[in-house]
């Protein structure tokens, strides 16, 4: 597996790009902004963007949607409800293969109600669901135990050694924010 | 031989155990057969994107070395020199770097969350967007670092010296910060339900 993050400049969101080494099909998660930083990459790799996916749809995260469309001829996915982002709509427990590499869609709303994680083995990138040391914000108590329980069932359910990506901020483990993120203990 | 890294890991050779093998190496760090063989062989300028998960190093002179985005997690590092080392997005989480000096060391977006910094030195490092949560760093030295958006949250920093650091964003959540010394701290931190009894302003 190839993987690089990229902090972008809007809002201080990460993207990241994961590929197959082998067939050198690559994702892109999230697209706040298209920084050339990432096209520069994918050159110097000679990887092919095929599929971009959104894990909610806010600015930060979708800002240079339109910018990849334009230059890229890739699938674009996100996650139901309510999300006005065009392209394929994906719910829990869907696949997404990318060559050799098979990732699956975790239901995690709450911060939106589009918000949806995807795990790789070994990594999971969590959008605005799941910080380090935090959680995405919400607009109700309710919308509040949503995220938690939907954190709790399909991402604190990983494995610990699984690496957390989130769309701001650093990385963690699922270890890491199961035992000390303030929110859950 | 086809080297095992932290996103392309290779399983160690050892029948029957299940964990990832280090760079450069068939085995993981319980089934190496001459571990200070090893150890000897790894090139401190280069061991960006390295697997070294479990190692021990403790005491080593690893000033300078390049562990950018290299995975430690669980290593032993207690009383090394890692002072200036480039540990960019590096992995340290369960890691013992008690005692260890990292003076200058580059620790942007590493990941310390669980880690052990006990008496470690980290004058003027950069700590920005580091992962803290829930670090153990008692007494532990980071005056003049830069701390900027890092998130110590439930990080157990009681007696710690972050005099003249810069805390703007930095993420206390639910830290313990008794006797810690904030004197001369430039910037805005969150201290929402942190210990701050005997705090030195």
């Amino acid at each position: 597996m190839i993987f690089r993050p990229f902090l972008l400049n809007v809002n201080e969101s990460n993207a990241f790009v994961i590929a197959c080494e082998e067939t050198g099909e690559a994702l892109l998660v999230d697209a706040g902004d298209f920084d050339t930083h990432i096209e520069d990459f994918l050159h110097e790799k000679r990887l092919r963007l095929t599929t971009v996916f959104i894990t909610h749809d806010h600015y930060d995260h979708t800002g240079g949607l339109s910018s990849i469309i334009e230059r890229y001829d890739v699938q674009v996915l996100s996650g139901r409800g309510g999300s006005g982002v065009k392209g394929k709509k994906v719910k829990h427990g869907d696949e997404v293969r990318i060559g050799s590499l098979t990732g699956k869609v975790l239901a995690t709303p709450g911060h939106t109600g589009d918000s949806v994680s995807l795990v790789f083995p070994g990594m999971v990138f969590t959008g605005d669901a799941l910080f380090s040391g935090s959680i995405g914000g919400v607009s109700s108590p309710q919308d509040g135990k949503l995220e938690v329980d939907h954190i709790r069932r399909n991402i604190f359910t990983l494995p610990d050694e699984y690496e957390i990506h989130p769309g701001h901020g650093p990385s963690s483990t699922v270890g890491i924010e199961r035992r000390h993120n303030p929110f859950f203990v | 031989m086809k080297r095992s890294t932290h996103y392309a890991p290779l399983c160690c050779k050892t029948p029957g155990c299940g964990a990832r093998a280090l760079t450069e190496a068939e085995h993981c760090w319980v089934h190496i057969e001459d571990r200070e063989a090893f150890l000897k062989s790894l090139n401190p300028g280069d061991m960006v994107d390295a697997w070294l998960a479990g190692v021990d190093m403790s005491g080593r002179d690893l000033e300078g070395a390049n562990l950018i985005g290299a995975r430690l997690s669980g290593a032993s590092l207690a009383g090394a020199n890692l002072r200036n080392a480039e540990l960019r997005r590096t992995f340290l989480d369960g890691a013992n770097l008690s005692g260890a000096q990292l003076d200058g060391a580059n620790l942007e977006f590493a990941v310390l969350g669980g880690a052990d910094v006990c008496d470690a030195s980290l004058k003027g490092a950069n700590v920005q967007r580091a992962n803290l949560v829930g670090t153990r760093g008692l007494r532990a030295n980071f005056s003049g670092a830069n701390l900027y958006y890092s998130r110590p949250g439930n990080a157990d920093f009681r007696e710690a010296d972050f005099t003249g650091a810069h805390i703007e964003r930095t993420i206390f959540r639910r830290a313990n910060l008794a006797g810690a010394c904030l004197a001369g701290t430039v910037g805005t931190a969150n201290f929402e339900n942190a210990n701050l009894e005997g705090v030195k302003r």
